[in-house]
């Protein structure tokens, strides 16, 4: 195995296990205080004797084990990531020369912006290829395509979730940070707020957060990200200027900013709210939605995800219920599911 | 000084999304409803005012609205 099978808290960095492979990425030492200097109390899981913490991590990853990504049956991922940003790239002249209908282009354009960060996100944890095995390139390939149409390169993505699972929930050096907000509305809002030019969220927060880090795989990103928003302009650009402009507005801009939306919003908002528990137990909520399992991208079970990386996202869910009795030993409140 | 470059041209890019992306979108919108510019303008006239200001305005407040 590559890397350890769970993800690492900061306080169990400095406890008994060592720091490396996924966490060797990310920005080491720990600021002190965070907790200490904030407003309002933190959560914390429940004080467990020694002896109960390690049988019921024990136990935690046996059930994690069974679960964990199989780089034959993550084949699929790479098909249908691969498959789709194909088909999109086609759009484009598809749609220009009326073969394919606008308003296709444009639902199906608007699907894989909101769906695509799925794949990208399972390569940032190696899932679909682990280091050093053939299946690696294709690993790397799913990422580098999944999120194009966001504007947002895999390297960059997976250098700040990383940070975000190494820091989550710390108000300065978890860079989701700032997709907090009271409710579900102001949630949404948010989401577009912070991509305003001026404002410091989304990707101008990832940007910060990267020139702070400052090692070279940072400043890797940083360039990147600069490349393809750059290229992506002109693209665009280009494409209105050529008399195509409502391609590229229904093919690229407007899908881009609902799936960035409608990311933030699932994949960090919601999983997170209230964002007041900095150890593995409580940094993360288990929660019911009625929009269920598919449309919330299985974001209900989204605990096992930062207790396991190694777990794909399609497994969550069945691992998240055989763990259950033992997250409720730990304090997580389980009620919701 | 290639990374100084893009370093400028991204400070710039909402005034730049305003000519290059505004502009044209708001011209062929006109045009597919048949919806004359005011004042005589052409609809891409029309457009380039709207695009450069509104990405000027987006530039020096830091939000579009």
């Amino acid at each position: 195995m590559d890397r350890p099978i769970d993800d690492l808290t900061r306080e169990e960095t400095h406890d008994d296990l060592p720091l490396g492979g996924e966490a060797g990425l990310i920005e080491g030492g720990v600021e002190s205080g965070a907790a200490d200097r904030s407003a309002f109390e933190w959560r914390k899981a429940p004080e467990l004797d020694r002896h109960v913490r390690i049988r019921l991590r024990k136990d935690e990853r046996e059930i994690a084990a069974r679960w964990m990504a199989d780089p034959k049956q993550m084949r699929i991922y790479t098909v249908v990531t691969l498959g789709c940003f194909a088909f999109w790239v086609a759009l484009f002249p598809l749609c220009m020369m009326d073969i394919v209908p606008l308003w296709f282009g444009f639902a199906f354009s608007t699907f894989i912006a909101a769906v695509g960060y799925v794949p990208s996100h399972e390569a940032m944890h190696h899932n679909i290829g682990r280091l050093g095995t053939k299946y690696h390139f294709w690993n790397e390939a799913v990422g580098q395509v999944a999120t194009l149409i966001l504007i947002f390169p895999f390297s960059m993505a997976r250098l700040m979730h990383m940070h975000h699972h190494y820091h989550c929930n710390h108000p300065e050096n978890d860079p989701d940070y700032t997709d907090g907000a009271d409710n579900w509305w102001k949630a949404w809002i948010k989401t577009w707020l912070n991509r305003q030019p001026g404002a410091d969220g989304s990707i101008h927060h990832y940007k910060r957060c990267l020139e702070r880090i400052g090692t070279p795989e940072a400043h890797i990103a940083l360039r990147d990200t600069m490349l393809l928003q750059l290229g992506s302009m002109f693209f665009m650009f280009a494409l209105c200027w050529s008399g195509y402009a409502f391609e590229a507005a229904f093919l690229f801009w407007l899908p881009r900013h609902l799936g960035l939306s409608y990311i933030r919003y699932w994949l960090s908002w919601a999983p997170h709210h209230p964002r007041d528990g900095l150890d593995r137990y409580t940094n993360t909520r288990v929660f019911r939605t009625w929009v269920g399992h598919w449309m919330s991208l299985g974001m209900q079970y989204h605990i096992v995800h930062h207790l396991y990386p190694g777990i794909p996202n399609h497994a969550t869910k069945y691992a998240y219920y055989e763990m259950k009795p033992i997250l409720e030993a730990r304090g997580v409140d389980c009620t919701p599911l | 000084m290639g990374a100084l470059v893009i370093r400028k041209l991204l400070l710039w890019m909402p005034f730049l999304f305003g000519i290059g992306f505004i502009a044209p979108l708001t011209a062929q919108t006109m045009d597919y409803w048949n919806i004359s510019a005011p004042f005589g303008l052409s609809s891409l006239v029309f457009g380039l005012i709207l695009g450069g200001a509104w990405g000027l305005y987006a530039n020096i407040k830091g939000r579009w609205v």
